[in-house]
């Protein structure tokens, strides 16, 4: 009893900081969502109810904003999966600068964003750059990348993807070393081939590793701003607009602190909602398999 | 621990951090709000000027505050390189000068920074009682009566005579205004654009130095032969606007239009129209090509487009870009029907409102003082922004000699205009830059991109946001 007293106390100096600079400025946040906020001089706020946020459902820019943060999240937390378990698989196996290949792997993770999306604004140069470069050589139309509402999107996501993988690949391949190596033994024996051991035998252990991945990558995504700052500044025509980076536009652009407010309100509850549901469905998963 | 427990301990786990991730996003969207960036305090009772510091061009300050000390703070975001050193170099100049004054800075890594910091710092009662703000910053901080107007120190007894203020480029001094017909700021660091070209490139042609911005479209289709072209710009976003956006505004006005007409939007203007389908065109012909990230200078750079419109602040990194590959020239922004219409760059100095009075007419005394002829001097010969006086680019001869765009560029300050003092101008700068791509990435209309902008505009300026 004296111990568990003795541990609170020592999480009280944590628990203060947190108070202070997260849970009581995100309450906050809460409370000036109702507000018309004037930030230089509170004095001259004054409460709108809801207004923030039905004018916020009905603008058109924050309908589109959800798309594209929709369209960003689904193509990176699904590639990222689906390209991060091939990679640990293969990763897996005892082979030849295997361990080169790992560190080569999560390297991107571990560089600054700044950094590596401004040399990513290079490579998709469509006069100077390396990716309309290699279009070239192999007889494809060069394209305009960053320039254009159609490719801006899909080359900030492969530049995501770049930088992220590396962390989804650790996390699978500490995923593979859980696994029951009897089962897959097993398995060979009864005269399964590799895409069925892999089927029915590791995938079906690796669920609470790709709920994790899902999960992560997806609050991630829906979080992602940086690369959308430096890349794109949410254009062309806000076609790169995130519901993060429209945030930002509204709190730190423009200054509409009770809309800001509202929307970061809203895209808590997406993000929680996502989550939550995220969870059930691979809870229930796992209840079944 | 079965599978099924380690999936509720990740359940529990991964609550934990969505509710933690997730607040930590809410912070975020209140973060300068709430973040106290007070500078050092300033406990200083009154300025006390120094009888013997006469500074050529500003007039010693008054003796009124009895000899008292005074420390100022001046929140600014000269923080790095010559801009750092040079200002350091002024204040301890000033500083012996005015013994009594004391000026701590307060640097900040940019100007998105600096807003942020400085209205943190309002917010939270604790302002500096100094800082350098851009013409809508300022709008928005005298609506919040964050700051005071100058009036009364330019007709007090350190104030401004009629012969300091013609000495300011007409340009210059018009900025200090708000609408309200007071001014409210102080010149400190100012540019404007100029024309950079590849002299080989122009000669090569048979093309002279455009004059009018139809000279400048001509020469530009002329160069697109042969994998060049005429210029690549960046058009800017909704939130950042660029040289591009600048440009445009630039050519607007050479061509009669305005940014602001009776204090309201005027984007939808024949001006307007005419400005942007010459751009718009340009585009058609492969004369200009759109990018991201300086492209203007990259292109110029590599020997394959014949402008880049830029800042006097490019002149280095252009020359740098160059190198010896060919001869970079500068010329003043072409003129258009209603003659040039230059976007004017770079900050004021207000004075906030919390400060002491003994603080305020000391931080007068210092921003004047900037001002003076040799300062002014010392200030655009080492940081590389332009004389606000023409005292101020006579007592730079020897830098002009080497720097021949200066004269150019100081004397289109004469014409040019600042960032529109209206705190909802963020958003009509951001429909500009909305409707350049409209038309120029996605082939839209000019006058139904302009339309849009006026109402986007428009509507930000109703609100008053």
């Amino acid at each position: 009893m004296l111990e568990s007293r003795w541990g609170y106390a020592y999480l009280v100096p944590a628990l203060l900081i947190l108070v202070a600079f997260t849970f009581g400025p995100a309450l906050f946040v809460v409370y000036i969502s109702f507000f018309n906020w004037n930030l230089l001089d509170p004095a001259l706020s004054h409460p709108v109810g809801l207004e923030n946020f039905t004018r916020l459902l009905g603008s058109a820019r924050f309908i589109g904003s959800l798309v594209v943060s929709l369209y960003f999240t689904l193509a990176t937390v699904a590639a990222s999966a689906l390209a991060g378990l091939g990679i640990a698989l293969l990763l897996n196996r005892h082979t030849i600068g295997r361990s080169t290949a790992r560190v080569a792997v999560f390297t991107p993770y571990v560089t600054p964003l700044v950094a590596t999306s401004i040399i990513w604004i290079w490579i998709f140069n469509p006069q100077f750059g390396l990716a309309n470069a290699v279009l070239s050589a192999v007889g494809l139309p060069e394209l305009q990348w960053l320039e254009s509402t159609t490719w801006a999107l899909p080359a900030v996501i492969m530049y995501t993807l770049w930088h992220n993988l590396g962390f989804t690949v650790i996390i699978f391949l500490a995923g593979l070393t859980t696994i029951s190596r009897e089962l897959s033994d097993a398995a060979r024996v009864d005269g399964a081939n590799a895409w069925q051991e892999l089927r029915w035998v590791t995938l079906p252990q690796l669920v609470p590793t790709i709920l994790f991945v899902v999960v992560i990558s997806s609050i991630g995504a829906l979080q992602a701003f940086t690369q959308f700052y430096t890349m794109t500044g949410g254009g062309p025509l806000g076609a790169t607009t995130t519901t993060s980076y429209l945030l930002y536009q509204e709190a730190f652009v423009f200054y509409h602190t009770g809309p800001a407010a509202a929307l970061a309100v809203i895209l808590f509850l997406i993000t929680a909602g996502l989550t939550l549901a995220q969870l059930r469905l691979g809870r229930n998963r796992g209840a079944t398999a | 621990m079965s599978s099924g427990t380690s999936i509720h301990s990740a359940t529990r786990a991964l609550r934990a951090a969505v509710v933690l991730g997730a607040a930590a996003l809410l912070v975020s969207a209140c973060s300068s709000a709430g973040a106290s960036t007070a500078p050092a305090a300033s406990n200083a009772a009154g300025a006390a000027p120094s009888s013997a510091a006469s500074a050529s061009g500003a007039a010693p300050a008054s003796a009124s505050s009895g000899g008292q000390s005074a420390t100022i703070t001046f929140m600014e975001a000269m923080s790095s390189g010559t801009l750092k050193t040079t200002l350091d170099g002024l204040v301890s100049q000033f500083e012996k000068a005015y013994p009594n004054i004391t000026v701590t800075l307060i640097p900040e890594p940019n100007y998105a920074t600096l807003q942020q910091k400085e209205e943190a710092s309002v917010a939270a009662g604790n302002p500096p009682t100094i800082g350098q703000a851009y013409e809508n910053w300022a709008a928005t901080y005298a609506a919040s009566n964050a700051i005071v107007p100058l009036t009364s120190y330019i007709s007090g007894p350190n104030g401004v005579s009629s012969s300091e203020q013609s000495d300011f480029w007409t340009g210059i001094w018009q900025d200090l205004y708000l609408p309200d017909g007071k001014i409210w700021m102080w010149p400190f660091n100012k540019s404007d654009y100029v024309m950079y070209y590849n002299q080989n490139m122009l000669q090569a042609d048979h093309l002279a130095v455009p004059t009018t911005w139809t000279q400048f479209a001509a020469a530009a289709k002329a160069a697109t032969t042969g994998g060049d072209w005429g210029l690549s710009m960046n058009p800017g976003t909704s939130s950042a606007p660029a040289n591009g956006t600048y440009m445009f505004v630039s050519m607007m006005r050479a061509y009669g239009g305005h940014l602001l007409l009776n204090g309201k939007p005027d984007l939808n203007t024949s001006a307007a129209v005419q400005a942007l389908t010459l751009l718009a065109t340009m585009e058609k012909e492969g004369a200009l090509k759109v990018g991201t990230n300086y492209p203007g200078q990259t292109a110029l750079g590599a020997g394959k487009s014949l402008f880049d419109m830029s800042t006097v602040a490019s002149y280095y990194y252009n020359q740098q870009a160059v190198g010896t590959k060919f001869t970079m020239g500068t010329a003043a922004f072409p003129n258009g029907p209603a003659g040039q219409g230059n976007a004017m760059q770079g900050t004021n100095i207000v004075i906030f409102a919390k400060s002491t009075p003994a603080q305020q007419q000391a931080g007068w005394t210092f921003m004047h003082w900037l001002t003076g002829t040799q300062q002014t001097a010392t200030w655009a010969s080492g940081s590389g922004y332009l004389p606000v006086t023409k005292s101020g680019l006579a007592a730079m001869s020897s830098y002009v000699a080497t720097h021949p765009y200066v004269t150019i560029a100081s004397q289109s300050l004469q014409s040019a205009r600042g960032v529109p003092a209206q705190s909802w101008f963020t958003e009509e700068q951001g429909a500009i830059a909305t409707a350049l791509e409209s038309v120029l990435i996605n082939h839209e209309s000019p006058q139904s991109a302009l339309a849009t902008a006026q109402a986007t505009s428009a509507a930000a300026a109703s609100s008053g946001s």
